[in-house]
């Protein structure tokens, strides 16, 4: 069964099973729209008033800056570092920004009570869980945003600085450097969901451990796929490939080898990330909807 | 909503179905990352030590640590330790393996600076041999990149003397994008060295097609020179005599530059003189020049005169 | 008040079972109560009885073990029925980085108001709730008694025909609890059906219509307070300037019980003799303060209430 095949058969129960059920999901969305949207907004102005993000994003802005620093190195290596470094960086601090953003929204609100209030009204729980998801979107969007600003400033900069010495091969590659940070984003979003997921269902503690290790094991899919393909017997095989579709397909975003090695970026890999992440989304969030639809606050 | 939740289940299987060919096609256009059979693996972070690159060398962040310890590398250069430069950079290129100037660097490493540290003959052919081996690891990594074909060309060329095999590599560099005028002269050089006319004159008719654009200063030069060395071996490529005189002018002109004269392994024409260095036919018992005694190939150390380290 | 049921609670029974009480806890058994609209119906009891638990049911947040509740005849999963509900949690927390205008704008528009109208009713409920001057406060650097009134002023923001208030006059000083008894009453006066749990026993007699008795997870009584307090069983006469001799001489008189440090008390069917009593105080150079018929207090009916409980289940 080729992997097309398998995508059509996908696609197939996915019409039939929307098409069953259009009259309960499109007055569903459209009631939607409107809560989540507010739901999100709130969530936003809550996070820009506590300081702690911005902190931390102050925090970045420095380190990127302080890695223009590696003067004695060659322009051409100089490069490379910076990009590298930079796009890292972004990955490193995004992700712990996602990880400490998303395992609170939705437990912090339990244990505060302030979810009391909302329930109350006509929202429905999957409305919260999908605002509070779209709301820390929005937040991370801002922060990625700032600090690839940042770094394509530093390596303008940096370019200016060099590019009249002789045989400079500084190259700052910024629309490689655009696309990876943009891919990375999309990376912090999928894990974002996962952990909105968790949080569900456990405490913030929990969730915060659980989270670094789904980063880790996401960040190993290669050696996982490698693993599977490899696996000595059927048992194994299988557990390893059911680890492999549970497991958030983290390197599938990551470009950061490709454009910090001026490699040839596969936009259509870009595009095909996308894809499989926002399948991946959908159904987590939609596992997370079931879940707190079914707790008792 | 009756069967809600298994409406839902049944979504969210169609769903990951749908995900399957996305990712299929991310397998195939990422083999670097994803093909099961790929050469260069993330080196285990065991090997590395407890440092920050092993910590950073875990889930995602292998080039970042390929970067730590290639600075970590830059610092043990300054600091003399060749020995040690070794297993960093082989972990640089291991985490990395898009890393060219690394891979330029460890082959080169290798094949130049051990080489020429070494003391014996076997260990001297150790070292380029495994300069070589790296290299062709580095080609093997990066299929696409003209330089580090170049570059295990001209280790092959320089320094191993093997001009076929280094014919070769600047033959496949010259065919990729980005490739120098002068990797296309090199190529048609190596046929020039052991005087294979058979393969020299087709070379540089090949050479005389590259690089035509008279806007650029570059190839204007390149057809200045291919177009002068054509001419000149079209005019003396049947004559014996001519040859020795250019082996003799090559020679001369490396004398000049004090860069050690090399033994030709496969030389089907001259042996060197230990003495004053120039050549003489191959077979002769004295030196057609000094008369020193000549020794038999088998029997000759490394060249000695002129040598320096580089 | 008219006969309308808007909320109907029937066999409402909720254990929670965990893995270490696989018995489970029963915080809610068999409860049935009705609130009829425009009435005031307020659910009394011990900590730990179940009323928070049963609040909660009723609006959803947690699920029964067995029952059913229906508000205005449906259930509170219909979205259309939280349109017509408000309410205050306990101990309500607000998004402490607002405000009170922020918080109301934004309760508001969960409701789908225009930003117009979400202007105008921000206004009004904060000018109810008397929060105009505090308007611009963060709900952080509120008073206890200023985040009461504005959690009162998010419940109110739709307009709700119901309103379920869960102890609304917790931790709130005497001036505190003093105004959002104004408050529940203003309310009550604007034809509103109040579900109120308390345990503050004075501000429920001052409110409410009915009153459920809610003791180990069950209605122990209800009813109105005249029902549940019964008919006066005494008459009381407080004097002053009355001595000890005088006091034998009152205590003498035909229907009084019994006179102590200056009050007499006589049966309450000896009403004929109470002239008789008062002029002979009044000749024994006492003098008359007040004379009344008192009902037992909602905290008397209370106690009794849980005693009985307690022994009919012994």
């Amino acid at each position: 069964m080729t992997p097309q095949l398998i995508s059509l058969i996908g696609a197939v129960v996915v019409v039939v099973t929307l098409a069953l059920t259009r009259r309960v999901w499109a007055p569903a969305i459209v009631h939607a729209i409107p809560s989540v949207w507010r739901i999100a907004k709130i969530t936003v102005a809550e996070a820009r008033r506590r300081r702690v993000l911005q902190a931390v994003v102050v925090l970045v802005v420095l380190i990127l800056f302080s890695m223009t620093f590696f003067s004695y190195l060659s322009p051409g290596e100089q490069s490379r570092m910076l990009i590298n470094g930079g796009l890292s960086a972004i990955t490193v601090f995004g992700i712990l920004l996602a990880i400490f953003l998303a395992a609170f929204l939705i437990p912090q609100e339990l244990e505060t009570r302030t979810v009391y209030a909302i329930l109350a009204k006509p929202v429905k729980r999957f409305e919260f869980v999908l605002g509070k998801y779209v709301g820390a979107l929005i937040i991370l969007a801002i922060i990625v945003a700032v600090m690839t600003a940042v770094l394509v400033l530093v390596l303008v900069l940096q370019d200016a600085m060099v590019k009249d010495l002789p045989d400079s091969t500084f190259n700052p590659n910024l629309e490689g450097v655009l696309f990876a940070a943009l891919m990375n984003y999309f990376a912090i979003a999928v894990l974002t969901g996962l952990i909105m997921l968790i949080s569900t269902v456990s405490s913030t503690t929990m969730t915060v451990i659980s989270s670094f290790i789904i980063w880790a094991v996401g960040s190993l899919q290669s050696t996982i796929h490698d693993l599977a393909e490899h696996a000595d017997t059927a048992a194994t095989k299988l557990l390893l490939q059911v680890l492999y579709v549970v497991v958030p397909k983290l390197e599938n975003f990551d470009f950061r080898n490709e454009v910090s090695n001026y490699l040839h970026v596969s936009y259509m890999s870009g595009w095909d990330a996308l894809l499989q992440g926002l399948g991946y989304t959908i159904v987590v969030l939609i596992l997370a909807s079931i879940f707190f639809n079914d707790r008792q606050v | 909503m009756r069967h809600g939740k298994a409406l839902l289940g049944l979504l969210m299987v169609g769903i990951l179905l749908q995900t399957v060919a996305p990712q299929e096609s991310i397998h195939k256009a990422r083999p670097a990352l994803f093909d099961p059979n790929r050469k260069t693996k993330p080196v285990s972070a065991i090997s590395i030590g407890p440092t920050p690159a092993m910590i950073a060398a875990l889930g995602g962040f292998r080039t970042v640590a390929a970067d730590l310890l290639w600075l970590q590398a830059e610092r043990v250069w300054d600091g003399g330790s060749w020995w040690a430069l070794l297993p960093l950079l082989d972990a640089v290129t291991q985490l990395d393996p898009h890393f060219i100037l690394a891979w330029q660097v460890y082959g080169w490493h290798a094949a130049y600076n051990m080489h020429a540290e070494s003391e014996t003959v076997i260990d001297r052919r150790y070292w380029l041999a495994r300069g070589a081996n790296i290299l062709e690891q580095a080609v093997e990594a990066n299929p696409d990149n003209w330089e580090i074909r170049f570059e295990l060309g001209w280790t092959l060329y320089d320094r191993a003397h093997e001009k076929k095999r280094a014919a070769e590599y600047f033959y496949q560099a010259d065919q990729m994008p980005g490739a120098k005028s002068y990797v296309t002269r090199l190529y048609y050089r190596c046929y020039e060295g052991i005087l294979d006319i058979k393969d020299l004159m087709p070379a540089l008719e090949y050479a005389k097609k590259r690089h035509t654009d008279l806007a650029k200063s570059d190839d204007v030069q390149h057809q200045v020179i291919v177009n002068r060395d054509y001419e000149w071996w079209m005019k003396h490529k049947d004559d014996p005599l001519e040859h020795r005189r250019q082996i003799v002018i090559e020679n001369t002109a490396r004398a000049q530059r004090s860069v050690p004269f090399y033994l030709y392994p496969d030389d089907p024409y001259w042996d060197v003189c230990p003495i004053c260095g120039l050549p003489s036919k191959k077979g002769s018992e004295v030196c057609e020049v000094c008369g020193a005694p000549l020794k038999a190939p088998s029997q000759r150390g490394p060249a000695t005169r002129g040598e320096k380290k580089t | 008040m008219n006969d309308e049921i808007v909320l109907q609670v029937e066999g409402l029974t909720k254990i929670y079972r965990s893995l270490f009480t696989p018995v489970g806890v029963k915080a809610v058994d068999n409860l049935n109560l009705s609130v009829r609209r425009g009435e005031t119906y307020s659910i009394v009891g011990p900590n730990g009885s179940g009323k928070t638990t049963t609040l909660k049911i009723i609006l959803g947040l947690i699920f029964p073990t067995a029952g059913s509740t229906t508000i205005f005849g449906s259930s509170i999963a219909d979205l259309s029925v939280r349109d017509r509900i408000g309410f205050l949690p306990e101990d309500a927390y607000l998004y402490d980085v607002f405000n009170g205008e922020e918080l109301l704008d934004f309760y508001a528009g969960l409701f789908g108001y225009p930003r117009s109208r979400r202007r105008q009713l921000v206004d009004e409920l904060l000018t109810l709730v008397g929060m105009q001057a505090n308007r611009k406060v963060p709900f952080r650097e509120c008073s206890k008694g200023m985040r009461q009134r504005l959690a009162l002023a998010q419940a109110l923001v739709n307009d709700p025909e119901l309103l379920i208030l869960d102890e609304p006059t917790s931790g709130l000083d005497p001036a505190g609890r003093h105004q959002m008894t104004r408050l529940i009453l203003e309310l009550k006066k604007r034809g509103k059906t109040i579900l109120l749990c308390s345990h503050f026993l004075a501000e429920v007699e001052e409110v409410c219509d009915r009153v459920g008795i809610m003791y180990r997870g069950g209605v122990v009584a209800e009813g109105s307070l005249s029902e549940l307090a019964g008919e006066p069983t005494e008459i009381v006469i407080t004097t002053s300037g009355v001595g000890e001799a005088q006091a034998a001489v009152i205590a003498a008189q035909p229907g009084v019980l019994s006179v102590s440090d200056g009050v007499v008390r006589m049966t309450k069917e000896s009403g004929d003799q109470l002239w008789p009593v008062l002029e002979t105080i009044h000749q024994a150079g006492g003098r008359v303060v007040e004379v009344s018929r008192p009902r037992p207090s909602l905290q008397d009916v209370f106690v009794r209430a849980i005693r009985q409980d307690t022994v009919e289940e012994a």
